[in-house]
């Protein structure tokens, strides 16, 4: 069959890009192929696992389950666009002091998955925790240092916060 | 005795943010899928749709002249056959003349991408000739023909072992109690986030680059060479940080040999990204087992003889199953004494994925056996589970009747820990119907005590870089795969040297850069790279150490290496600079580079099978789980796990947790819900071959986790440190099905214990296996015991 | 996947015109169809975005209940106010990630979960073949009801809850009683539901009532299952008393199945633990169970009695 590439302005971690692609690629496929943001990874690509997880208009989706075409308009945010000027985002830093990472591959997706969380809720119950993020496998952590990085991260944003005030 | 066993440390035992985490937390560590190459093509595999058949005829002519493909190889373009061990050469990276389960590759194709390789598939023609397909233990038994492979041991047994240490009549006339036990555990899977990929590069100048996700590159470094008759000194594999591995990537597989045949016929750059169905087929997960278990004991529980059995549903393929089937009688003996000890097993093949190595390989389907089989014990004789094994512990630095070494024994601490955390005394046999507490416990090994192949080269070899700027680059094998080992080799080079762990450099898992390191499985690494390490930067240290004692004028024995300095301890103001250190060190004896490497003591068992069990030393856990059990729908909750690891001692108290917590977890998923399983009444397809249809736990199973750490150094570890990465996983399986009974009164003997089976033990007072097989078993090796006069040997 | 044509229709009359194509799908958050796609069981030339057409994203109170737009999203639905059972359906649905983008419409329209079906190896029934191979295969997931023909069981949880409250299906064609909306194997085995080429699902009307209802359900993990069996309950209470009841079970039949057999035991009755549970053993006494799913036998009268209890108290 012959493809025909569409040319999509998309909006990715603050920056806008165009790129065309076929219509049938996934949002995870035109991120990690053509755009070269290999932060977001997959585990399924069936929408079974969570891996793929990014923030699309702060919401968590996932990439794998998403074509690209339906993302024209749309602020999409990847594990790479979590850091700013530099400065790693607080969950970043606490994943990275606790141990919330160990093999790293489903990281990306929970950072995304959490950070939508924190936005809405700056102060979660473990249980909202468990909750938000029990679309996201992990096999190596058994979860906790994950939920303990969240609280983490959750009580420093909270204290910066104060602080700023 | 390793000097350095009973030192307290700067760096180890402190909870240093791991080296990569900062990678890993934004994106940026790169695992196999993530690399391109310019000119690069994507592979896909044909694969077999019958479980087992002949290959009739391949016809890819078709498929060939499709636009953008670029070349197809079949059996015939590679067929020399492999295998992990070298007794199990039986592989062929793409099935030569027949198909031994639904999902062996038959067929590679090459082209310019993923959707026009997808779309080539469906031009391959493939013609079989069905067989009778064996889908377990009994179905092999009774079709001893067409037999699945010709080097079978007998018909469709792929092997069967039979090894006795000591006077077994004498044991059960000793005995006041005898019990037998019949235990099924269901195959489950790794299921790692990462689904495998590989990326091949054949350089015009003749040498072959392979970035895989792999746990063993050296293994899958000779493979290669042997199958793609290339020299091995011409062929360079790289292994990326593995996106959780679990024993899954410890084999060398069809599409690692696929894309590096398709990049020297190319020659361009081929990568191949597993798709979650085909990582189901790559398997080599935990063996199916049923198990049947008879003890003589004591009226005090202490063990008079145990005669142990197994039968392994192995899978198309040897894989490790050989040592898999020994590693099934293996470790019964290095937690309890038991005084005569026999050990029968037999593995199957079967047209199904086959099974290998999963976390604890070989071992968590006995030690569940066990462990509730004692459980039974201690009940006939109205003992407390805990009380009982307590009493009959192996004691430290003494030999088992399998001339097993062991060296330091923190099971009784890790009772202690774990009976007085959980509230034991109060809770057992006295909860509510309903919910209900299980102890068990388990051991594992630190490193295998002998290579895959046999060869008298060191397991683990470390070298490291030292120069002018102070730079300290560190050089090994071993492959990082989540567990933290590049962090612990950066822990114990900068303890040695004074160091800080981000001052170093890791460089890990490459066959052209790092000296040889076997790999990352049976939990070897922090042991054998760590003793390693501790040896080259010792090597480095004393360098250092010469030239600055010439320099200030002091003693070499008065020259501390800490904080990033080296000084004079009795005058801590008096020294220099790290970094002037090796500068001093260099311009003394030239470019500064040290190596270390590692070989486990020699065995004390010489008889034949003897080389499966040993380890430099041995992890011990115990473990209390608390269930609550639904009586009308048969559904198991875990709310919380109490858990005491013998650690020896931790190197990094926060990777140490992280892995006895992720061991807990799998564990969890294995004892209710995981099953690795196929379709066999129709076609034999993987029954789930989807991670929907495999359950595993999310955030919302996931137990709270009490975790313990005892801390006995063993002499054999660096820093005494002993394994984690698999012990843990071991008793958890056992203490919740003991819970279960403790909960209902009704044994499951089965694992994973699913709601319908808790039901049907209610009704029926147990659910499990109620026959076994019949195997001829061999005439055992006879092995006298260490206290019947033995040396190791079997009797003539 | 397969190469395809996107359109993106500006209106509903151009998406019902380009879905009537034989070789066209309906999408609508896709997470269904891009699944089939991807493991080829679905390979269709055209794929018809419903997302570009605008509307059907609010939940409208109207004076006598909601209107449901079908692109709401399942996470929209979950956080609303609409009854009971409609929410907590909504709200175990899949994971969060998914809920954030799956909609109603999608909901009702996806295709089921039998491995035989998704499979592209099995030539089944449903697939145009000959034979439903769950029902000499492997069933542990399957129908207990009407499992003659076809053994699949209807995907949907957010259906049983609209069933319980009397919802209509809205389409750019017709307004279809839900109970008139799916069908059984023996009817067609080809698809789920009524809906003809071209038929959009545009809407579902819930109407307000004193109802109490209530959804529950068993699964094996607490997140990313489909239920092994669901139900959900719609009460008419006065005081302690049943005045009249709806019973649906969920994951047990080829559609969402109303237990007429669980109502008559509870009305006139006096809601109690006992009379929950004999409703739920009702309910599932005409049961069929094929090798390996009777289990569902056992745990659904379990769970429709806690539904019972939860909508009546």
């Amino acid at each position: 069959m012959r493809k025909r590439k569409t040319q999509v302005a998309l909006r990715v971690n603050g920056e806008d890009v165009e790129v065309a692609f076929v219509p049938h690629k996934t949002l995870l496929e035109v991120l990690r192929e053509d755009l070269g943001l290999t932060g977001t990874k997959h585990g399924c690509e069936l929408g079974e696992c969570g891996t793929c997880a990014v923030l699309v208009d702060g919401k968590p989706v996932l990439s794998c389950l998403a074509l690209a075409l339906d993302m024209e308009g749309r602020e999409i945010t990847t594990v790479e666009g979590l850091a700013q000027n530099g400065r790693l985002h607080p969950l970043q830093e606490a994943f990275a002091d606790l141990g919330a990472a160990q093999c790293g591959y489903c990281t990306p997706g929970f950072l995304c998955t959490s950070k939508a969380l924190l936005e809405r809720n700056a102060d979660p119950a473990r249980e909202e925790i468990e909750e938000a993020l029990a679309g996201n496998l992990c096999r190596c952590t058994g979860y906790l240092k994950i939920l303990e990085a969240v609280e983490l991260a959750a009580a420093r944003m909270r204290q910066e916060k104060t602080r700023g005030r | 005795m390793n000097e350095r066993t009973h030192r307290a440390g700067k760096v180890v035992g402190t909870s240093f943010r791991r080296i990569d985490g900062r990678a890993k937390v934004t994106g940026l560590t790169k695992f196999a899928d993530d690399l391109a190459l310019p000119r690069m093509l994507a592979c896909k595999l044909v694969r077999s749709t019958e479980a087992h058949a002949n290959i009739k005829r391949v016809d890819v002519s078709r498929a060939m002249r499709k636009k953008g493909v670029v070349a197809i190889i079949t059996g015939k373009d590679l067929p020399i056959p492999f295998g992990i061990l070298p007794v199990s050469q039986d592989e062929h990276a793409l099935a030569l003349d027949k198909v031994r389960y639904v999902g062996d590759p038959v067929v590679a194709i090459a082209a310019v991408d993923e959707d026009v390789a997808f779309e080539a598939m469906d031009l391959v023609r493939i013609e079989y000739e069905p067989l009778q397909p064996i889908f377990s233990v009994e179905d092999a038994l009774k079709h001893p023909t067409p037999q699945i492979h010709d080097y079978a041991e007998e018909g469709n047994l792929h092997r069967k072992v039979s090894l006795e240490f000591g006077d077994m009549e004498a044991g059960w006339r000793e005995a006041e109690h005898t019990r037998e036990d019949l235990i099924f555990y269901e195959g489950n899977t790794h299921l790692p986030m990462e689904q495998h990929a590989a990326l091949a590069q054949f350089d015009p100048d003749g040498k072959l680059t392979l970035w895989s996700s792999t746990q063993t590159p050296h293994y899958v470094h000779r493979a290669l060479a042997k199958v793609l008759e290339l020299p091995a000194s011409h062929i360079r594999v790289i292994a990326t940080p593995n996106g959780g591995g679990f024993g899954g990537k410890s084999d060398v597989f069809n599409h690692e040999i696929a894309v590096a045949k398709l990049a020297m016929i190319t020659g361009r750059p081929v990568k191949i990204a597993l798709t979650r169905e085909e990582v189901f087929y790559a398997h080599r997960g935990r063996h199916p087992a049923l198990m049947w278990v008879k003890t003589g004991v004591k009226k005090d529980g202490s063990i008079t003889a145990m005669h142990f059995r197994s039968w392994l549903d192995g899978g198309g393929y040897g894989s490790y199953g050989v040592a898999s089937t020994y590693y099934s009688g293996a470790l019964q003996t290095v937690t309890y004494h038991v005084p005569r000890y026999k050990f029968e097993g037999a593995r199957a093949f079967t047209n199904k994925a086959p099974c290998g190595p999963k976390r604890g390989h070989g071992t968590p389907q006995p030690r569940t056996a066990l462990e509730i089989h004692l459980d039974k014990i201690a009940e006939d004789l109205g003992l407390d589970p805990v009380q009982m094994r307590r009493k009959m512990l192996v004691p430290a630095d003494s030999l088992t009747a399998n001339y097993l070494r062991v060296g330091s024994m923190g099971l009784g601490a890790c009772i202690d820990k774990v009976e007085e955390g959980s509230g034991w005394r109060a809770k057992f046999r006295k909860l509510p119907f309903g919910r209900g507490v299980g102890f068990a416990c388990g051991s594992y090994l630190s490193g295998a005590g002998l290579p895959i192949y046999w060869n008298n080269m060191p397991q683990s070899g470390v070298q490291l870089k030292l120069d002018r700027s102070g730079g300290v680059c560190c050089f090994c094998g071993s492959t990082e795969i989540g567990q933290g080992s590049d962090s612990v080799l950066a822990a114990i080079v900068a303890e040695v040297l004074g160091i800080d762990p981000f001052d170093i450099r890791v460089v890990t898992a490459d066959t052209d850069l790092t000296p040889v390191d076997l790999g990352s499985y049976s939990s070897r690494v922090t042991l054998m790279t760590g003793n390693a390490a501790i040896q080259a930067a010792e090597r480095a240290r004393d360098l250092l150490t010469q030239a600055v004692a010439e320099k200030l004028l002091v003693s070499p024995v008065r020259l501390e290496f800490a904080d990033r300095r080296v000084f004079d301890v009795e005058e801590p103001s008096k020294g220099v600079s790290f970094a002037e250190a090796v500068q001093l060190a260099e311009a003394k004896f030239g470019t500064i580079g040290t190596v270390g490497s590692y070989t486990p003591p020699a065995s004390a068992g010489r008889y034949r099978g003897s080389g499966v069990g040993p380890s430099p030393a041995y992890s011990y856990t115990a473990c209390v789980a608390e269930v609550e059990v639904e009586a009308d729908t048969g559904i198991v909750k875990v709310p919380k796990i109490w858990i005491a690891h013998d650690i020896g001692r931790a190197i990094n108290p926060t990777l140490v947790v992280g892995q006895v917590e992720g061991s807990v977890y799998m564990a969890l998923g294995e004892a209710l819900m995981e099953e690795q399983a196929y379709r066999t009444k129709v076609g034999g397809a993987h029954k789930m071959p989807s991670m929907l249809e495999y359950k595993s736990p999310t955030t919302r199973e996931m137990c709270e986790v009490v975790t313990y750490l005892v801390e006995d150094p063993d002499p054999n570890g660096p820093f005494g440190a002993k394994e984690v990465g698999q012990g843990p996983l071991l008793p958890v399986m056992p203490a919740i099905a003991n819970a279960v009974y403790d909960a209902v009164r009704a044994r499951v003997d089965q694992i994973p214990i699913t709601p319908d089976l808790v039901l049907k033990a209610m009704r029926a007072g147990r659910a499990g296996p109620m026959r076994v097989p019949e195997v001829r078993w061999p005439e055992p090796i006879r092995v006298p015991t260490p206290w019947e006069g033995g040396d190791g040997r079997a009797k003539p | 996947m397969k190469n395809f044509e996107y359109v993106l229709p500006g209106s509903l009359e151009e998406a019902s015109k380009a879905a009537a194509d034989g070789g066209a799908k309906l999408k609508a958050a896709g997470v269904d169809l891009l699944d089939e796609m991807k493991n080829t069981v679905a390979t269709p030339d055209k794929v018809v975005n419903l997302l570009s057409v605008g509307g059907m994203r609010e939940i409208v109170r109207t004076k006598d209940g909601w209107r449901v737009g079908a692109l709401v999203t399942l996470a929209q639905l979950a956080d609303s106010r609409l009854p009971a059972a409609i929410t907590a359906a909504a709200g175990e649905a899949a994971t969060p990630q998914i809920r954030n983008v799956a909609t109603v419409g999608g909901n009702l329209c996806q295709r089921p979960r039998c491995w035989y079906y998704r499979n592209r190896a099995y030539a089944c029934l449903r697939k145009g073949g000959t034979v439903c191979y769950a029902l000499e295969g492997e069933n542990r997931y399957h129908a207990i009801f009407h499992n003659d023909a076809c053994a699949i069981v209807h995907p949907s949880n957010v259906a049983p809850a609209l069933l319980a409250l009397g919802a209509t299906v809205v389409t750019n064609r017709r307004s279809i009683p839900i109970e008139e909306f799916f069908v059984l194997p023996s009817d067609h085995v080809d698809r789920e539901n009524v809906l003809e080429d071209g038929e959009i699902v545009t809407e579902v009307q819930v109407a307000q009532s004193r109802w109490s209802s209530a959804y529950r359900e068993e699964r094996e993990r607490d997140s990313f299952d489909w239920a092994t069996v669901s139900a959900a309950v719609a009460l008419r209470m006065d005081g302690a008393v049943v005045k009249d009841a709806r019973v649906v079970l969920g994951a047990v039949a080829p559609v969402p199945l109303r237990s007429k057999e669980g109502e008559r035991v509870l009305i006139g009755q006096r809601l109690t633990e006992k009379i929950a549970q004999a409703a739920g053993e009702a309910a599932f006494k005409g049961a069929t169970p094929l090798s390996d799913n009777a289990y569902k036998r056992l745990v659904g009268p379990a769970n429709l009695k806690r539904a019972i209890l939860s909508a009546g108290l």
